[in-house]
């Protein structure tokens, strides 16, 4: 996957494409209006991750000259300036994503895997978690052909949890992705552990899940 | 009382007043002003007789008799010549009885001693009581009807002008004072008029009112800013600790202290976060223009937050009226309002506890929502401080920032809506918001 990042802040941009490039995406960097376009002509993108308080030009200013430019990319807004009206202009202009600074890395790239899996349609959907198969689109935990009944957080938990395997992951980290920027801290992240628990006690009545690894005082890791 | 009703009062009654001491008053005074006339009256008599005697000679009058009389024919006024005894008499005025005809009647009379070619005379020149009497009466009947007739004009004239006057002041009170929402966000005109202490009145709220909305949206910017600024630094930091955490082969402990890293960060980030979201709330951001069905929304968010409930058992109730909806509110602000609430209610509730939403509808066509738990409650002293910013009633671990309720306050004033809050310590708090009949769109 080509991704072009577009952030004029130089350490953002640098730690966005270190991480990425850990998840096998291919990253350039522009850090302002200009060097985008430039990069824009020479190469065909996946992904534009698009910072809207560029020095140059305004970010969406930018995204409706450039939708015509990149018609095969996706587009997910990063900004600091988290208007709502930005957004929905965002949205209107046909980005695919908005995400407000502070946002996490792990954040990031889950919803760069939704975009691609609703774009590529139910093809790579379903994975294989030592004897159980999820299948993401459908949203189904199946054990042998038989499903398991996961409620809607614990399976946003163990899919954010699968599309992150062999990383450890904090509760903290966990419980923004589930309750969103609002989350609570120790509070919502004690919840994490009841959830967890329930996979666990869920799964293991069909095969043992020890692949679910606690990491002590820090969170969890699904080790494949 | 206004200070309108206070004067129109005291107008009223002083001018009656003046009326009743003057009612009081008038017979004497009229008694002494005719008494008075009446004795300049007859020295005037006095002079006539006195100039016809040195024209005509005092024996033109007698006659030769000893004595002169004479009087009108009703004997309302008489004139005297009779020989003087030997001691003198001088000038006197007095009120005494003397005969006349056959009748006795009651003369106010003018004494003078004459003199004369051979002996002394005295004159004396008379006028009946009665007839000054008749005066009297009629004199302080027309002075009493004049007197109502200005008193009653003049009430009329003062309570016009004092209405004409006051009103700058009643204006100053209605546009300035009642219904002025802080932070006072409209701007606002000076008030005709003429009088300068209300104009000093006038301007000086104004520019109060100014100051005050200055200085809120210096801070409201402020806040904006700030938090702007620290997101770009927040992320970046962020972003490193993440790329920090995945790198292979660190040892636990630093394992741990990322982690711990992660979470001041995080702390850090939702201030901020919190801080920009009520800035934009007041910054009027957010649109008003949804309808929610209350129990549908309370529905909802049971859904988000079931797990909880259930792990510390609480028992939830929604008795709101199925079909209330409120037009004019932001969806998601509404949503997060009772969130927050309903969160706090499960965060500081006991093992098996409840939660209780219900609504009622008052008469004068407010509705009220009234979320009430069975939790640890809050101190009396901790009431009045719970919306401010920062300020944590003392339990938790220090954890807690304040904000959740601090953002609730911003989304109910944002609404038009009241939050009030009572509590029990120990047994619970009840939380009531109150929507107004009309919502300001």
């Amino acid at each position: 996957m080509k991704t072009l990042i577009i952030e004029d802040e130089r350490s953002l941009a640098r730690e966005i494409k270190l991480f990425l490039e850990k998840a096998f995406y291919l990253c350039d960097t522009a850090y302002n209006a200009v060097e985008a376009k430039m990069l824009m002509i020479d190469n065909e993108y996946d992904f534009i991750l698009l910072d809207l308080g560029l020095p140059d030009k305004d970010g969406l200013e930018l995204l409706n000259e450039t939708k015509k430019m990149c018609p095969g990319a996706s587009y997910i807004i990063l900004t600091a300036r988290g208007d709502l009206e930005d957004r929905i202009k965002g949205l209107d202009l046909g980005a695919d994503d908005y995400l407000p600074k502070p946002f996490s890395l792990l954040e990031l790239q889950s919803r760069m895997q939704a975009i691609s899996r609703r774009k590529s349609g139910n093809n790579d959907s379903v994975m294989q978690l030592g004897d159980f198969s999820i299948d993401l689109n459908k949203r189904s935990v199946c054990f042998e052909e038989k499903e398991i009944e996961l409620s809607r957080k614990e399976f946003d938990l163990l899919s954010y949890m699968i599309l992150h395997k062999n990383r450890p992951l904090t509760r903290l980290q966990l419980s923004e992705h589930i309750w969103g920027n609002f989350s609570d801290d120790d509070y919502d992240s004690n919840f994490i552990d009841v959830h967890i628990k329930n996979i666990r006690k869920k799964m293991s009545a069909h095969a043992p899940v020890d692949w679910l690894q606690t990491l002590r005082g820090i969170g969890y890791k699904i080790k494949i | 009382m206004k200070l309108l009703s206070k004067l129109t009062l005291f107008i009223t009654l002083s001018k009656l007043l003046i009326v009743v001491l003057f009612v009081l008053l008038l017979p004497s005074l009229v008694g002494y002003v005719s008494f008075q006339y009446s004795n300049y009256y007859l020295q005037q008599q006095k002079q006539k007789v006195l100039s016809e005697i040195k024209h005509n000679g005092i024996d033109y009058y007698l006659q030769g008799d000893s004595a002169y009389a004479s009087y009108t024919m009703l004997k309302e006024e008489y004139i005297s010549i009779l020989p003087a005894e030997n001691n003198r008499v001088r000038d006197t005025i007095e009120t005494s009885k003397r005969v006349v005809g056959e009748d006795t009647l009651t003369y106010r009379i003018l004494t003078h001693e004459l003199t004369g070619t051979h002996k002394n005379y005295i004159l004396e020149i008379g006028k009946t009581t009665s007839t000054i009497g008749e005066y009297n009466n009629l004199l302080q009947r027309f002075t009493l009807y004049v007197l109502i007739g200005l008193i009653a004009l003049s009430i009329v004239v003062d309570l016009i002008y004092t209405n004409i006057l006051i009103r700058p002041l009643t204006k100053i009170v209605k546009t300035k004072l009642l219904n002025r929402k802080f932070p006072f966000k409209e701007p606002l005109s000076p008030i005709k008029t003429s009088t300068t202490d209300f104009q000093i009145l006038d301007l000086s709220l104004i520019d109060l009112m100014e100051k005050i909305h200055e200085a809120f949206d210096k801070e409201r910017e402020f806040t904006s800013n700030a938090s702007h600024e620290l997101m770009t630094p927040i992320s970046i930091l962020q972003s490193n600790v993440e790329n920090l955490m995945m790198e292979e082969d660190i040892s636990d402990e630093m394992q741990d202290k990322i982690s711990a890293m992660m979470r001041t960060l995080n702390r850090l980030k939702k201030i901020v976060n919190s801080l920009l979201y009520i800035s934009r709330i007041e910054n009027d951001q957010f649109v008003k223009s949804d309808t929610v069905n209350v129990h549908e929304l309370i529905t909802e968010m049971m859904e988000e937050l079931s797990d909880r409930l259930e792990t510390k058992s609480i028992q939830f109730t929604n008795a709101v009226s199925k079909n209330v909806k409120i037009e004019h509110v932001n969806h998601d602000l509404f949503f997060q309002m009772l969130y927050n609430l309903v969160n706090n209610a499960i965060r500081y509730n006991k093992e098996s506890g409840s939660i209780n939403i219900s609504d009622k509808h008052l008469p004068d066509n407010t509705y009220q929502l009234m979320i009430k738990d069975t939790g640890i409650g809050i101190k009396e002293e901790e009431l009045a401080t719970i919306f401010d910013r920062f300020k944590k009633s003392g339990k938790e671990k220090g954890e807690g920032f304040g904000l959740g309720l601090s953002i609730v306050k911003s989304i109910t004033s944002f609404h038009g809506f009241t939050i009030e809050v009572s509590s029990e310590y120990g047994k619970g708090t009840v939380f009531t918001i109150t929507v107004p009949a009309y919502l300001p769109v």
